[in-house]
């Protein structure tokens, strides 16, 4: 990925929730596009057994990978298209740069993909001469603005109108507004011209068909058909999970993505790309190429306990309810995918250890799985990975991360194990909690390891008896 | 370079191959038996329900349509005939202002629905040229290709019809095909398209139902590019406010002839 | 009815040691229905503190003694819906490869309830002649709602309560930002989440705030009481013998 600083997770979430104008962003988002995909859902005439056909489906993809993504990649070189197999960013980035240079391209106009974000594609191009432009709005603003997206679906929702109103008027040179739809007309004019122009069109993709060979991507701006439509050449980049086996599985696949992105019922623009366009056509692109990317993907599909995050069609829903991500925002996680699925899928394809902060960082409070529209378990894998932290994993090359808290915990299975020896610790407990500083009955101050509890809540004490106890007593 | 590739695959597929074995779920299947099959029994009575409806079906999927389409901004005529859906469109185009610049101009599938509309004639007195999608075998490839992409890109209104119409979620299915520029339902402000009332399917199942057991659909496949288009182009991307017109149309306008008389 | 039901208790370990009236209140709303009480006092804790923290081994001891204390028990009742996720859902996927213990969790996972959904699901009684002349706001704590999938139950219970008026707050189902160790390890993130649930709360107008896990109250209350906040949080349990 291109730039990875998951370790500044803790402060870079205090900054965030300091931030007034990122928290009345994301308070916006949380509250009107999670409850809005949930009720979606309860309107489905399949109810949530769609959600769980859905990841059937995917399972069943992942289970048959290999000979469907033979089956594409025939088919498409069949139409004339060329089929990639990228095995890291570096060959899938070397694979666009050949073209580009083999076309002397100087301007690519680029669809919302977030594998591009994952293999640094921009960066590459610019580097090589190639002006890159992004096309999606929210990429867009966010490119002008030189950060990254910080939310899969949508990316500048970190920035107020405000925001957005004053660096269009400092980059594209139009009068301030604050205005959505003067704004959104200000980047349609600009980046038609780019459109109209380009000599490279690149996209992701959204889920392919292995039947009928056909990749797909999925907009509501247009500009991915745009992209994908105008220019000589269309380079399209997939994560090699990111299939289904049979065309009708797209069914339920789409309208579940549709309903979890943005609350709709399909996405505005649904396109089906299988080849380049033939000669007697007028328009569309003459050449045509998939990079099929694994960067880790094939390591994760070995692991029983992770392959189920491949499920993720990266639709954001589970973005949209995670009290986490509510508060601390996509950039706090330094990383490409953020929320739930980037707390889980970044370390897997990154370094657990370093990026450990993602996955403890969270409350567990599975609302993620509840939007989540292929039902994947993020929980469980939050836990695995505590796990593999905890205990270590020589394949994920991981050694138990906390030897104080690997000590404590140790301790504690021992006390929990004899109940003399737990009311042994208690009645301790109970005596040294006589010397915290304390405010009606609650104590305002706690002790290392607690101290976090105590930074801005009070604890109330532990009782003069256990109940236990009491019980004993009540039985005599 | 295509050597090369198949070695890049037949590399990376192993690797998929192993994983796969390594965590082996419970889906894993044969090659033959790796997409779903329906019985022919199946195929047929389902087949025939959709090729059966009845005309005060197809006009309860029309109403459906409608019901669907409005909250997208996708605004759906039904028309008598060909000549009231002329007239229509006629009074749209000389209605609407470009949005570039200020000269009218039309760009339109060569298709046989729109070409009985007629438009060209329609609109000549007006001075607003009617620009057909049309290679000429004679012509010179790319120069020809390459005028009609102008064309396009000129004109305010592009105008096309589609292969179907999904009631339920109220999109618009277009196949890639020889003289039906990808462009006219994409790069012009206003898109029109027009379609029959029979052209209407229940839902996005009976699309893809069609698509794979209907042997007229099946035979011609998905084509190299086949798009969905559900409503004129919009985005959320500025504090969710919903704004219509991002990159693509600004509007959708679909006229559905019903035949009456 | 009741008179040859017995129920065994499960008390979580926060209201063992920091809660015991909790403990206090469900024995008399059980004592009341004429039901008997069994307590084995060699309990401890459940293991989920060490479980979601990624210590396997200790919850695996924690889950092996808990089965063997409880093992012999009719009905286990437990005023946490965590911990019954715990012992309910999580210790037979500690034993996935144990077939024996695994046989064993699931015996004790099937009969153990949590302490609403007990009251209502199974023993059908609902009205408990409470009376509490307030206004309450009912949170909905994560595990309990998405794990044993408890939401009407309580609500049953709080209509029941002659004087007491229900008012729910907004996103009552949103995480009150507790997570176990998460609010120690990760407190500014845990206390903006919490923020959220107190603004939640106030604005419902509630005067107390009813709960069916310690852990989200216990949370809730240090928050309002560092920011002097006048709202009272309760367990549903003593709610029913008021
Ligand atoms: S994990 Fe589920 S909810 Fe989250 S992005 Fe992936 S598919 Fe969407």
């Amino acid at each position: 990925m291109t730039t990875i600083s998951t370790e500044h997770y803790k402060n870079k979430a205090k900054e965030a929730i300091k931030d007034d104008v990122l928290q009345s962003a994301l308070a916006g988002l949380q509250n009107r596009l999670g409850p809005a995909t949930a009720a979606m859902y309860k309107n489905l005439p399949e109810g949530d057994e769609l959600r769980y056909k859905a990841h059937e489906v995917r399972m069943f993809a992942l289970d048959n990978l290999d000979m469907l993504l033979e089956q594409l990649a025939q088919k498409i070189r069949q139409r004339g298209g060329n089929v990639f197999f990228a095995r890291d960013q570096k060959e899938a980035v070397n694979y666009c740069l050949e073209i580009t240079r083999r076309r002397k391209a100087k301007l690519a106009v680029k669809g919302k993909s977030m594998v591009s974000e994952e293999i640094g594609l921009n960066d590459a191009l610019i580097k090589d001469g190639v002006k890159a432009v992004e096309t999606d709005l929210g990429e867009y603003i966010v490119q002008l603005a030189g950060e990254h997206p910080s939310h899969i679906i949508a990316p500048a929702i970190h920035k107020t109108r405000n925001q957005i109103g004053s660096l269009f008027e400092e980059k594209l040179g139009i009068s301030y507004t604050n205005d959505p739809p003067t704004l959104t007309k200000a980047a349609r004019k600009h980046l038609r011209d780019a459109f109209l122009t380009a000599d490279i069109g690149f996209s992701g993709c959204n889920l392919a068909c292995a039947e009928t060979g056909h990749i797909t991507t999925l907009s509501n701006e247009g500009n991915i058909r745009l992209a994908t439509t105008l220019p000589k050449v269309h380079v399209a980049i997939m994560g090699m999970e990111r299939i289904v086996a049979s065309l009708e599985d797209h069914d339920a696949l789409f309208r579940l993505l549709s309903r979890g992105a943005a609350a709709q019922n399909l996405a505005g623009y649904v396109s089906y790309i299988g080849g380049p366009a033939l000669d007697s056509e007028i328009d569309g692109p003459e050449e045509f190429h998939l990079v099929i990317l694994d960067n880790g993907r094939s390591k994760i599909l070995a692991d029983e306990e992770f392959k189920e995050i491949l499920c993720c069609i990266r639709c954001a829903a589970c973005l949209n309810v995670c009290p986490v991500y509510g508060k601390i925002g996509g950039h706090s996680y330094g990383c490409t995918y953020t929320g739930p699925i980037g707390a889980v899928l970044t370390p897997l394809m990154t370094d657990i250890g370093q990026s450990k902060d993602l996955f403890q960082g969270e409350s567990l409070c599975g609302a993620c799985q509840d939007n989540c529209p292929v039902n994947i378990n993020l929980p469980r894998m939050l836990l695995a990975l505590r796990a593999k932290t905890a205990e270590g994993d020589p394949r994920w090359n991981i050694k138990p991360s906390s030897p104080v808290e690997k000590f404590i915990f140790s301790i504690w299975s021992k006390l929990i194990s004899n109940r003399k020896a737990y009311d042994f610790f208690f009645r301790l407990a109970r005596f040294g909690q006589k010397i915290l500083p304390t405010k009606n009955g609650e104590i305002r101050k706690l002790p290392p390891p607690f101290s976090g509890w105590t930074l801005d809540r009070d604890m109330q004490q532990i009782a003069s008896k256990s109940f236990i106890q009491k019980w004993k007593e009540t039985q005599k | 370079m295509i050597e090369e590739n198949l070695n890049n695959q037949d590399r990376f597929l192993k690797t998929v191959k192993e994983a796969i074995k390594a965590s082996p779920g419970g889906y894993r299947k044969n090659r033959e038996e790796l997409f779903s099959r329906l019985s022919q029994s199946t195929i047929d009575s389902r087949l025939k329900k959709i090729q059966n409806r009845t005309r005060a079906d197809q006009l309860k999927l029309l109403d459906l349509l409608m019901e669907q389409a409005e909250p997208i901004n996708l605004r759906v005529m039904p028309v008598k005939n060909l000549q009231s859906a002329s007239e229509s469109i006629k009074e749209l185009i000389l209605d609407k202002n470009p949005e570039w610049g200020t000269v009218k101009k039309v760009a339109a599938w060569k298709h046989p629905l729109i070409d009985k509309l007629s438009l060209g004639d329609a609109l000549a007195k007006y001075d607003i040229p009617v620009y057909q999608s049309e290679l000429k075998s004679t012509d010179d490839l790319p120069a020809g290709k390459q005028m009609i992409r102008e064309q396009i890109f000129e004109s305010f209104v592009g105008i096309t019809a589609a292969d179907f119409c999904i009631a339920q979620t109220a999109s618009l299915v277009m196949k890639s095909h020889p003289n039906q520029a990808r462009a006219v339902s994409l790069v012009p402000s206003i898109h029109v398209a027009v379609i029959e009332l029979n052209q209407i399917i229940e839902n996005l199942g009976e699309f893809y139902f069609l698509q794979k057991w209907d042997p007229i659909q099946k035979k011609e496949g998905l084509t190299n590019c086949m798009t969905l288009i559900s409503g004129p182009s919009k985005t959320g991307d500025i504090e969710l406010i919903m704004v219509h017109g991002a990159h693509g149309p600004c509007e959708l306008h679909l006229f559905v002839i019903t035949g009456e008389t | 009815m009741n008179r040859n039901k017995s129920v065994t208790l499960f008390i979580q370990c926060l209201v063992d040691q920091i809660y015991p009236e909790v403990g206090d209140a469900m024995v008399a709303v059980f004592q009341k229905l004429g039901i008997s009480v069994n307590c084995p006092t060699e309990q401890t804790c459940c293991g989920q503190s060490a479980y979601n923290s990624g210590y396997k081994s200790v919850s695996k001891t924690a889950a092996k003694r808990f089965i063997e204390i409880f093992e012999k028990s009719e009905v286990i009742v437990c005023p946490s819906g965590s911990c019954v996720d715990m012992v309910r859902n999580h210790y037979p996927s500690l034993f996935r490869n144990e077939p024996d213990w695994h046989s064993r969790a699931e015996n004790v996972g099937g009969k153990t309830y949590e302490f609403t959904e007990y009251l209502v699901d199974v023993l059908k009684v609902e009205d408990f002649g409470a009376s509490f002349k307030e206004k309450l706001t009912y949170h909905d704590s994560c595990h309990l709602l998405r794990n044993i999938g408890v939401k009407d139950q309580p609500r049953k219970l709080i209509s029941k309560v002659a004087g007491a008026e229900l008012v729910e707050m907004g996103n009552s189902d949103k995480c009150c930002g507790f997570g176990g160790t998460f609010s120690i390890k990760y407190p500014q993130i845990s206390t903006a989440i919490l923020d959220e649930k107190l603004d939640n709360i106030m604005s419902s107008g509630a005067t107390t705030v009813v709960g069916c896990d310690v852990g989200c109250l216990m949370n809730i209350q240090g928050r309002l009481s560092r920011k002097k906040l006048p709202i009272k949080t309760m367990h549903i349990a003593q709610l029913l013998v008021q």
